[in-house]
């Protein structure tokens, strides 16, 4: 069984939730509550740690209230590494979306030569948008970050739809990122998202890796082309950039016969 | 090393245009924290607004200052039922989750135009033997829908309502005053400078300052505070000349 049908079952099942999510709460149902900003279930709250980091910056405290909220999604990251972005953000779904529509609109798809040194350059464009939006952040006191979280505006947007049945400006921000997607392979999660590069952060080598765990393959390429982090999974599955999607594993045709390229734990 | 170019680049630092942003009738949730903090910690996730039942709080627009995502409570078209559902799911305790009392609420203050509110109209008319309008019309709705009647709105006179200090500000008598075009009761945010609010000494020194600017001999100094010693309860009262006319008029 693939790993990409599991993981596209959990996208689809998040893009239903965030519709559905909404309706529930119009009918005041309250146990599940919220938008990828800020998500409750039962009585565990989370949010976007992100987001709160910013509202302690602007604050210059720390309540008990945001601790409580981070608590979850920095325990799963550091578990399960950057299962957020690719099995759960709704625009990492709209994405692959684009890719394939690349496909069929027979486009060629504009995606760079690997190379081995290519995760040093995303790292760095990362950081300094990261910390830009940072500065500026704090120079106008304001979490404003949020204003371009993908998937905090996607999901927000889903509940203002369902609640009051009008869309805001915010999404045509979306709408043009994913319009970029056709011409620049994953630029806004690879590049820039403040939201994924944040999350990394909490990426621990201990939690789910991807490894090759024999030492030997036929070095066919078929996961380094398979990427959409265009990174090596062989070497740097356990660097912040593999959001662990699965697909090099796969793609790798060893797999079959003996264990090479897995999601391991250590 | 104090000059005018630090003082200018202070009050630049210190006026955050988009921390001190307030309009009548647009209020924070209820539980939010003063504007500024409210500002710094609010992570626009929409949750308040998506739990409130009776649909009370919207975001905020694109154009207004940054304040896009951010909830706000419209009184004109929706008012706040107190149902203390919102401050619970806060994340960043922006709205805050002790409050669980309505009464506590402090979201703003609503004000009465006297010369709008059907009663004091109808009070008018009655004691000048006047009508103003040609019709004559008792309401009272205000009193009548306020969550905390007869101590948030009183009536003076049985006809007269006066907002006490109690009044949450959650515009449920906003929403519901029937005088047209206008409404006759609005609230002011928390925080928001009203002037209408100082009261009677409030209303008096900005008479005064008024008239100061007025008067070209107006006592000012060594001269004004000669004057002020000169006030003595045994003796010939000094003239002060004031208008006192226009203490009481609706500002
Ligand atoms: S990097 Fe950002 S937009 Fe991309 S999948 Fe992760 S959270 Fe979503
Ligand atoms: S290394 Fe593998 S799991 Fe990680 S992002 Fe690349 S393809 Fe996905
Ligand atoms: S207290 Fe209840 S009615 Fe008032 S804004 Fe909050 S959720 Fe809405
Ligand atoms: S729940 Fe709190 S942080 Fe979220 S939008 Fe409302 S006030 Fe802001
Ligand atoms: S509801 Fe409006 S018109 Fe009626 S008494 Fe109150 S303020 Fe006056």
């Amino acid at each position: 069984m693939k790993i990409k049908r599991y993981r596209r079952a959990a996208q689809l099942l998040t893009v239903f939730a965030i519709f559905f999510i909404p309706v529930l709460n119009v009918f005041e149902l309250y146990f599940i509550k919220g938008t990828f900003i800020s998500m409750d279930i039962g009585d565990a709250a989370m949010a976007d740690p992100l987001a709160v980091f910013q509202s302690m910056i602007a604050a210059g405290r720390v309540n008990e209230y945001m601790l409580g909220s981070v608590v979850i999604p920095v325990v799963l990251m550091l578990l399960l590494g950057r299962v957020w972005c690719s099995w759960f953000c709704p625009y990492y779904l709209c994405a692959e979306f684009m890719s394939w529509m690349r496909g069929k609109l027979r486009m060629k798809a504009y995606k760079p030569k690997f190379a081995e040194n290519i995760h040093i350059k995303q790292s760095k464009v990362r950081y300094i948008f990261l910390f830009a939006g940072l500065v500026l952040m704090a120079v106008a006191g304001v979490p404003i970050l949020n204003l371009i979280s993908a998937p905090g505006i996607i999901s927000t947007q889903a509940m203002v739809l369902v609640k009051f049945h009008y869309v805001t400006f915010e999404l045509v921000f979306v709408a043009v990122l994913l319009l970029l997607e056709l011409f620049y392979f994953r630029f806004w999660c690879r590049f820039l998202c403040p939201t994924g590069t944040f999350l990394s952060f909490f990426r621990s080598k201990r939690g789910m890796t991807v490894r090759k765990v024999r030492t030997e393959c036929s070095d066919c390429m078929s996961c380094v082309r398979s990427c959409p982090m265009m990174i090596n999974p062989m070497t740097m599955g356990d660097t912040s950039h593999c959001n662990n999607c699965g697909d090099c594993v796969d793609a790798c045709p060893d797999n079959k016969k003996e264990d090479t390229l897995k999601f391991t734990f250590k | 090393m104090r000059n005018r170019f630090t003082e200018l680049f202070e009050g630049l630092l210190n006026s955050n245009p988009f921390k001190n942003y307030y309009k009548k009738n647009r209020l924070r949730p209820p539980g939010a924290a003063n504007e500024e903090t409210f500002m710094e910690l609010c992570i626009r996730c929409a949750r308040c607004i998506e739990v409130c039942p009776y649909d009370s709080i919207e975001r905020a627009d694109l154009f207004e200052k940054l304040q896009i995502g951010t909830p706000y409570v419209y009184p004109e078209n929706k008012a706040c039922y107190l149902c203390m559902r919102c401050m619970k799911v806060c994340p960043t305790g922006a709205l805050n989750p002790k409050l669980t009392d309505g009464k506590h609420v402090r979201m703003g203050i609503a004000v009465i135009n006297q010369n709008i509110c059907l009663n004091f109209l109808y009070y008018k008319d009655e004691m000048t033997g006047v009508s103003s309008t040609g019709t004559a019309q008792l309401c009272g709705t205000c009193y009548n829908v306020c969550p905390y009647t007869d101590e948030a709105i009183v009536m003076e006179k049985f006809i007269l309502p006066v907002v006490t200090d109690k009044c949450t500000g959650c515009g449920i008598c906003t929403e519901k005053c029937p005088a047209t075009p206008e409404k006759a009761i609005a609230i002011y945010p928390e925080g928001m400078p009203v002037d209408k609010n100082t009261g009677y000494f409030g209303r008096r020194s900005k008479v005064h300052g008024e008239e100061r600017k007025k008067s070209k001999d107006a006592l000012k100094g060594e001269k004004l505070l000669e004057e002020k010693q000169k006030i003595d309860s045994s003796d010939a009262k000094p003239d002060f000349e004031y208008n006192t006319e226009n203490y009481d008029q609706e500002w």
